[in-house]
């Protein structure tokens, strides 16, 4: 099935981020404008959801039904409150200030599992506190006290990108390395124990090179209904260029679909039946695909 | 100290050879120092530190305030009580002389102020302040709610009675230090994203005119505009790369104070305001000039 791709919103300054379907629009970020939008598929309109979002990116819904933000230019998790106010969240591990949070999964208990890499764009302000000497998965729960701390997931991941749980919960999904830099780029899949560890990872899908320069790896991906990875990545500078992939949970390539924009970012399931896929990319575009014969995992703030 | 002369004025108003203590350090982000001449005493903020200090000479230091909500800015107003510039907080807060925190001012329109970054009070009691959204996103400084509200990084100004918050400059891009010439009809802003300093006609009933470049800042080390502060000649005193930036009251550079670390804020101080204190991130250091600074309060 061909997957027909239009532009729906933009472009806009910079690269859009993340993606969260509120039960009746898509919501994305402009991450260098500082603001989420708000695509209504039923208009076709585009609202300000949220403005001086400091370089959010990833965003997600919470089973409290509150969204929350990757706040790259403020290095932590932020939560965007119904009233219109935003709240910060812990943003240490073990004392130390974690880096730039860039990609968001939120499980049914509530806990943030975000990938935490560094970034080339200092955050806002003077420069006191230095990056983590790890880039890491780590976690954002409540403690016994309902005070918010920080736990580290991973221990093996030098440039994690984009994160993901499968419906179950019992994997968690990585998106390692990204074309800019040196080391492995590959779609890793970690089983997660009932204490909330992770054990050792699957490589389900590892991404090249070729005398034009690395393959460019995932930068984000979401779930349809039948537990598959929905994932962004390529680029046309090398490999097969820009594409939408559908990975099995075992890691075969079911599907991939060109995308009509170089650089795709993040994607996610969204209009009323779910079975449109919305893209966002590095030039600021929001592209949507209807009828794509598959459906997306309803994560929303109410039920539909 | 080190002294980097750039024109002989400064010979002048520094002395060939000024001290330079060091009188705190261990700290995070100090800022927002002030004199308390009625006790002999400076107060100053660790904004990351959450912390009001204050220290005596020949004693040391004591906390005041602990929490202070990511305080930043402080001056005293016409009656010597310690008004302080909230940032995080959000605020324009005084403290009273039995510990109570009054809020004078918190909105502007209805909406949230950013976070006040810088304060100081006019003779007439009114008190000016500078309000970018750094206090928003900051690692290590910020507010319960992030969100920003206002369109505008601006400076405002509470009136006398306590009444009416007025935005008196909207044409900023991050305000940060602000300080008033000895006779107050001028007021001076900069900008740390530009590197500018900016002068205002004061009118008389507070508001100000059109605003003209004053100094741009040079410099490659470590520090921005940040604090400023006048002294009885008018020569205006800014943070800026490498330490305190001397510039006489037509805009030209007389020289720099060099400060060892990032330069935050100062204040003139001692019994003859002829002390200079200066905030850095980790430490407070103490100069002393020829001629004496703007007295507060």
């Amino acid at each position: 099935m061909t997957w027909k791709f239009e532009l729906v919103a933009g472009p806009y300054e910079g690269p859009n981020g993340g993606l969260a379907w509120d039960g009746k629009a898509m919501l994305f970020s402009v991450i260098d404008e500082g603001r989420i939008l708000r695509f209504d598929p039923n208009s076709g309109a585009v609202q300000e959801f949220r403005r001086y979002t400091n370089r959010t990116n990833g965003i997600a819904f919470g089973p409290d039904g509150v969204l929350y933000g990757c706040q790259e230019g403020g290095r932590r998790i932020i939560q965007f409150l119904p009233d219109g106010s935003a709240a910060p969240t812990a943003n240490q591990l073990a004392g130390r200030y974690h880096n730039f949070p860039s990609d968001l999964a939120i499980d049914r208990g509530g806990r943030v599992w975000f990938s935490d890499p560094y970034h080339g764009t200092p955050a806002f302000g003077p420069q006191i506190f230095p990056p983590l000497d790890h880039a890491s998965v780590l976690r954002l729960e409540r403690d016994e006290r309902r005070q918010w701390v920080i736990r580290r997931i991973t221990y093996d991941t030098a440039a994690p990108r984009a994160v993901l749980l499968s419906i179950d919960e019992g994997t968690l999904y990585v998106a390692e390395g990204d074309a800019g830099r040196i080391g492995l780029r590959e779609l890793r899949a970690y089983p997660v124990n009932s204490g909330g560890s992770v054990g050792p990872y699957t490589v389900l899908h590892t991404f090249g090179a070729d005398h034009r320069g690395p393959h460019r790896s995932i930068e984000g991906m979401c779930l349809d209904s039948e537990d598959n990875i929905v994932a962004c990545a390529g680029w046309k500078r090398s490999g097969p260029g820009p594409l939408i992939y559908v990975f099995s949970p075992s890691g075969a390539v079911l599907e991939t679909h060109p995308v009509p924009a170089d650089l795709p970012m993040r994607c996610a399931f969204g209009d009323v039946d779910l079975g449109s896929l919305y893209v966002t990319t590095g030039q600021g575009h929001l592209y949507r695909a209807k009828a794509t014969g598959r459906r997306g995992v309803y994560r929303g703030p109410s039920p539909r | 100290m080190d002294i980097d002369m750039v024109a002989p004025g400064l010979e002048r108003i520094a002395g060939p050879d000024p001290p330079l203590d060091r009188i705190a350090h261990g700290l995070t982000f100090s800022e927002g120092l002030v004199w308390d001449r009625r006790n002999g005493q400076l107060f100053f903020v660790d904004i990351i530190g959450n912390t009001i200090w204050k220290w005596v000479p020949g004693v040391g230091r004591e906390i005041v305030l602990r929490p202070s909500d990511h305080a930043n800015g402080m001056t005293f107003d016409r009656q010597g009580r310690l008004v302080v510039a909230g940032w995080s907080k959000r605020t324009i807060w005084r403290l009273e002389s039995d510990g109570r925190i009054i809020t004078l001012a918190s909105r502007f329109q209805g909406k949230k102020l950013n976070s006040p970054n810088d304060i100081v009070v006019r003779s007439d009691g009114s008190i000016y302040w500078t309000d970018p959204p750094g206090g928003l996103v900051i690692p290590g400084m910020v507010a319960e709610d992030v969100q920003r509200y206002l369109d505008v990084q601006g400076v405002f100004r509470l009136s006398p009675d306590g009444q009416e918050v007025r935005l008196v400059i909207e044409d900023c891009v991050y305000p940060n230090g602000l300080a008033f010439s000895p006779d107050e009809s001028l007021l001076y802003v900069n900008d740390s994203r530009l590197g500018i300093i900016r002068m205002f006609d004061v009118r008389a009933d507070g508001s100000v005119g059109p605003g003209r470049l004053f100094h741009k800042l040079a410099g490659s080390e470590p520090g921005v505009a940040d604090g400023m502060k006048v002294d009885m000649e008018g020569n205006v005193y800014c943070t800026g790369p490498g330490g305190v930036h001397v510039i006489d009251p037509k805009g030209k550079p007389l020289g720099r104070l060099k400060i060892p670390g990032h330069s935050t804020n100062m204040a003139w101080g001692g019994e003859d305001w002829r002390f200079l204190y200066v905030t850095t991130y980790n430490s407070v250091y103490r100069t002393r000039m020829k001629i004496p600074g703007v007295a507060v309060w």
